[in-house]
């Protein structure tokens, strides 16, 4: 298995540093290019224009932006915490740099006369060398928001190495059922993984699907898509720099060019989560299918561009959520992450791992549908008929109100009691349950 | 798909099922409690969590039963199922039963001896509140049976990483419980965090230990270490310093000295019921440990551990006995008392050798019969502050209730050893061995500290017969009926060990043999 | 002295060195970061053992997760910046203490394995960590699974104060 990757780490030093330029290269040209692109989409889902003034289209405004923001006054809060306020930013820029060395960008080319794969590196475990590096960057705005001396920076970091910290944790299970299907940890050898279609025999019809493991290990996709937006902190998960609740969140004390840092580091972990995404699910390098029945779709730089495009999709996403969806309450966010992507993560991983033990026995295909579907049937089964603890809501004779004054059952909108008397809070109500005593007609 | 291949090639070692039976029947209800919490409504909990657990011991001393003359190493080689590991697991389901009985005690208490939300701040009009009024946890019955199946674990496990895992889980849940008394929150938080901390200091101790041997023999198993002691081209010195730090982890579970002085408080602080468990099954646990390390794993360097740990023996016996006489709270006296106990069972332990092998078990098993029926009588004695502890509020304990102050009496003689208790029996079997195996020097001092001790329980004898009652004599609380049995099983047993030792002895004796 | 060598040398300095400075530093905070600088020394250590996966994990976990979790705990409940005087205590005893085990153990080693050399084993990849684990130690692992389930039920247990009220 390991054969494969001893084609890394076997490059002449100019080939390992123009490898390193190119990774870094790419990353800021995207970064500046992703923020052109979002203000441009963002825009024209509002019906407004966007930037449009400096270069063509608009397209220069993020250089522009840039080199502005770098001539700007550096300002040290008085309360910081020099060296670590200084530090943070480097932390997190540092961090999104370093994980995309292991992203495969292309196939084996050849580089006047050297054959070299379009990656920087590969490792047997590449992709724990991605999530540690993610979980790396927390650090960057953990410490950035505490060095500042300040509240809001502090809570927005609390709240993004909470929020961090309990997406990671779903990311990182939703890549298992890939770990698991490709068998390796490799970020090359996953592409090469999805290269091959594959035939699903369904009930007597063969369908050939594409080897991507957006198809294959559907559950895993969407868990991963949402778990990245939040690991980066995009809206609607933006909670750490919620502008209506944290001013900036932790950067909110930051300025120039320390500034630009986390603005960089953000955006390229974006990148990346996008270019993971590529590589783990979505083939990689390799061209989709109608390109790829061209011959020499997969050899040469072309695999660059398809690369690109992919991520670019993905970009697009981010910023179709952006401009689509309201952020969540915190509360709400992390029952999500905790209560359903995680616990769903697990029960995916387990009957994938199911699958694959009854893929590997010699039992008859209705042997496998039963072993198979017995347990979720089963499943449903306890779901539907588990006896419903919400006691029957009584009509309190007004059309349309129940008895907890809602409009539309327990969920609906809470209105004000007819009868105008004030309720007791659920707090005192809990306090003084016991009692039951309390009126509270003598409020009205 | 390449993990296919891998599949392959993976072949799960030989598990002997019906072997593990006991450990793995544990783990499993502790799981099963775990789903009870989250599914069963709440007034239904803990009627359902206490049958799960009696259920789920019960079941699991009946694998033991059954396995009963099996000898074997399984599990790649992580358990040795073996009579003195069977002898101890069993005496652990045993023992746990019991304490499991006082642990249920709700009668005696609104909600049982346990509070419900440990982390209201102690003496808050919350923590008040609760403490009078709130239901217990009843996630205490998962945690107890993880700990049991810990327990159970580690006195089989046939490696020191298997012993270290389940070394924690025993542990682990133990820490907690001690924090969760319903009375006195300050003091039984305060004793959750020492035995955390130091438990936890313990842990590394062990576990830095284990390097230094692997360093040494280049193997875990106690069989590997066993060919390698002498004879490893490594330095010895390696060998030495990694069997006292592991030696310290395991005698800082038994609570031997110097590595006791959290026992009194922990003892005082825990709630009661937990207490007699941590006593009980928590010291058989520990020394079938260290028996097994000690016999199975380095008995080849014997001659260099013994007259350290015979010194250590003699010093905690000393330190039990001598400190006890200076205790004013029972729980603490009890605890300086298992002290000094634990340095009677090192003595059966140091004879190293078959005799003194079945010696400390049957002590073990005696000493957690006696000490389960003390703790069960000190739930009882209590006023409306909770167990009145204070050793001069049984002042005259003996007008008011004669029955109870009867049967501590004969507890106490039996913590003395005297004659036609377990405690005679017990100890003199662990002298015998030590005798025969020419250790008679820790057998004078055994001797010596016994007469030692036997001043403060006989003060408590006095204290409770020839005092007036006086005022603040709290009655003896009625006990329910799980306290009821769980008293009357300690004391008959000690009753009956000590008229008719024979049956156990020649159980302890046929068990005595470990398999390597 | 190879490479490898002279690079597990540095680390260990710096292990060592960021170890002293986390009970030494009288920054609440900063003895966080350098408990940081010293887990990535020691993964810097297994990566140099060529034991990959568990130096990744450990950056992934220890790094990643747990000091984050101490970090979140100690600004939860205070994180003052700058020095705090509390923490500065009498510092000698346990220095001696400390210090003395320390030297003492490395005299053990030194004593122990002086220049021997000791071949590497084969690389700790995932599939040769995977193969141990679930054969020679599959049930200590499955037993660490219930180790975890209790911590996490009774850090529910101890922690909570909204659960068993009535």
């Amino acid at each position: 298995m390991d054969d494969k990757l001893t084609q890394f780490g076997q490059d002449v030093w100019w080939l390992v540093l123009a490898k390193v330029l190119l990774v870094f290269v790419f990353l800021v040209l995207m970064t500046l290019f992703a923020i052109w692109y979002e203000r441009r989409v963002v825009a024209r889902m509002q019906v407004r224009p966007g930037p449009n003034r400096v270069g063509p289209a608009g397209l220069l405004q993020s250089l522009a932006d840039g080199l502005k923001l770098a001539f700007k006054e550096d300002i040290m809060p008085k309360m910081a915490d020099k060296a670590v306020f200084f530090i943070a930013p480097v932390i997190s820029t540092t961090c999104a740099f370093t994980a995309f060395a292991v992203i495969p960008f292309g196939p084996t080319v050849s580089v006047f006369g050297e054959k070299t794969p379009i990656q920087l590196t590969d490792v047997p475990v590449a992709v724990l060398l991605v999530l540690a590096c993610s979980s790396m960057g927390i650090y960057g705005i953990v410490l950035g928001g505490w060095a500042s001396g300040s509240t809001y920076p502090l809570l927005g970091g609390l709240r993004s190495s909470a929020q961090m910290i309990s997406y990671e944790v779903a990311m990182g299970l939703s890549i298992v059922a890939v770990f698991m299907t490709a068998g390796t940890m490799s970020t090359s050898q996953i592409v090469d993984a999805q290269k091959d279609t594959q035939t699903l025999t369904l009930g007597g019809f063969d369908l050939t699907v594409p080897g991507w493991y957006a198809f294959l290990l559907i559950p895993s996709f969407l868990i991963y898509a949402i778990a990245a937006v939040g690991e980066t902190n995009r809206a609607p998960f933006d909670l750490p720099e919620a502008e209506s609740e944290l001013v900036g969140g932790f950067h909110t004390e930051y300025s120039s060019l320390k500034f630009a840092l986390f603005f960089l580091a953000e955006y390229i972990n974006m990148v990346t989560v996008s270019g993971l995404a590529t590589t783990l699910f979505l083939g990689g390098w390799r061209a989709p299918w109608p390109i790829s029945l061209w011959d020499g779709a997969n050899q040469g730089w072309w695999p660059l561009l398809w690369f690109t495009i992919k991520v670019l999709l993905l970009l697009f996403v981010f910023v179709w959520l952006r401009g689509t969806l309201p952020r969540l309450r915190y509360d709400q966010f992390m029952r999500f992450g905790w209560k359903v992507l995680i616990p769903l993560s697990l029960l995916w991983i387990l009957t994938l791992a199911g699958i694959r033990v009854v893929q590997g026995s010699d039992l008859t295909v209705q042997a496998r549908l039963a072993v198979v579907g017995g347990p979720i049937l089963v499943a449903l089964a306890i779901w539907m008929f588990w006896p419903d603890k919400r006691k029957a809501i009584e009509d309190p004779g007004v059309h349309g109100v129940d008895a907890a004054g809602r409009i539309g059952g327990t969920e609906g909108f809470p209105v004000p009691p007819l009868n105008l008397e004030v309720p007791v809070s659920p707090r005192a109500q809990r306090v003084l349950g016991e009692r039951e005593t309390v009126s509270t007609s003598k409020e009205s | 798909m390449t993990t296919d291949i891998a599949a392959e090639t993976l072949k799960l070692p030989s598990l002997d099922y019906a072997a593990l039976a006991p450990m793995l029947i544990l783990f499993g209800v502790g799981c099963v409690g775990v789903l009870v919490e989250a599914i069963a409504p709440k007034k239904a909990r803990f009627p359902v969590q206490l049958v799960l657990a009696v259920l789920g011991i019960a079941a699991s001393l009946t694998a033991i039963v059954l396995a009963a003359g099996t000898e074997k190493v399984t599990a790649a080689g992580a358990v040795a199922v073996d009579g003195p590991g069977l002898f101890l697991q069993g005496s652990i389901a045993v023992l746990g039963l019991v304490a499991l009985l006082l642990i249920s005690e709700r009668s005696l208490e609104r909600g049982g001896a346990f509070v419900a939300q440990a982390a209201v701040t102690a003496n808050s009009e919350a923590d008040r509140d609760q403490a009078t009024r709130g239901s217990g946890a009843t996630e205490v019955y998962p945690l107890i049976i993880f700990s049991l199946g810990g327990m159970m674990l580690f006195a089989a496990a046939n490696d020191l990483l298997t012993m270290f895992v389940a070394l924690e889980v025993f542990s682990l849940p133990l820490y907690l419980l001690c924090a969760m008394a319903r009375r006195r929150r300050l003091l039984s938080q305060e004793a959750a965090l020492k035995y955390f901390l130091l438990g936890a200091f313990a842990s590394a101790f062990f576990l830095f230990g284990i390097a230094l041997v692997y360093g040494y023999a280049g193997r875990v198993d106690f069989a590997g270490i066993h060919a390698a002691v002498l004879d490893s081209p490594n330095d010895i010195a390696l060998l030495y310093i990694g069997l006292a730090m592991v030696a310290i982890g395991l005698l800082f579970k038994a609570a031997l000295a110097p590595f006791h002085v959290w026992t009194p408080d922990v003892y005082q602080g825990a709630p009661t019921p937990v207490t007699a468990l941590m006593a009980a099954c928590t010291k058989v646990a520990a020394f079938g440990g260290l028996l097994r390390v000690l016999y199975v794993a380095f008995e080849r360097s014997q001659w260099d551990y013994r007259p350290v740990l015979g010194a250590i023996a003699v010093l905690t016996m000393l330190v039990g006995a001598v400190l006890a006489v200076t205790q004013t709270d029972i729980k603490r006296l009890l605890a300086y008392s298992s002290i000094a106990n634990a340095g009677y069972v090192l003595v059966g332990v140091l004879a190293i050798s078959k005799a003194g092998l079945a010696s400390s078990l049957f002590y073990l098993v005696a000493y957690g019969f006696s000490v389960l029926a003390a703790f069960g009588i000190v739930t009882l004695v209590r006023d409306a502050d909770g167990e009145a502890t204070h050793l001069s509020r049984w002042a005259g304990l003996g007008r008011r209730s004669p029955l109870y102050a009867t049967l501590f009496t004969f507890l106490l003689l039996a913590f003395a050893g005297i004659p036609l208790t377990s405690g005679f029996t017990a100890k003199f079997g662990v002298f015998a061995a030590a005798i025969e195996a020419d250790q008679t020097w820790l057998v004078i001092a055994g001797v010596i500290t016994s007469a030692i001790i036997a001043f403060p329980y006989l003060r408590v004898v006095v204290m409770m017969w020839l005092s007036e009652p006086g005022e603040s004599t709290p009655a003896v609380s009625l006990p329910g009926a799980l306290t009821a049995a769980a008293v009357t099983i300690g004391a008959a047993a000690t009753l009956l060990l000590g008229i008719v030792p024979q049956p156990l002895l020649d159980m302890t004796e046929n068990a005595a043999h470990f398999v390597r | 002295m190879t490479t490898a060598d002279l690079l597990l040398v540095a680390l260990g300095a710096v292990a060592v060195g960021a170890g002293v400075l986390v009970v030494s530093t009288r920054h609440i905070v900063r003895a966080g970061l350098w408990l940081v600088v010293n887990l990535l020394a020691v993964a810097g250590c297994y990566l140099v053992l060529a034991a990959e996966l568990v130096a990744w994990v450990q950056v992934l976990l220890y790094v990643g997760a747990v000091v984050v979790l101490l970090l979140f705990a100690v600004m939860l409940t205070r994180a003052p910046i700058g020095a705090s005087d509390d923490l500065d205590r009498p510092r000698w005893p346990g220095a001696l203490i400390g210090g003395g085990a320390g030297l003492g153990l490395a005299a053990l080693f030194v004593s122990g394995y002086r220049w021997s050399r000791v071949d590497l084993p084969s690389p700790g990849t995932a599939t040769a960590l995977g193969e141990q684990i679930f054969t020679a130690w599959v049930l200590p692992f499955e037993v660490v699974g219930v180790l975890l389930l209790a911590a996490l039920i009774g850090a529910i247990v101890v922690s909570r104060p909204d659960i068993g009220s009535r």
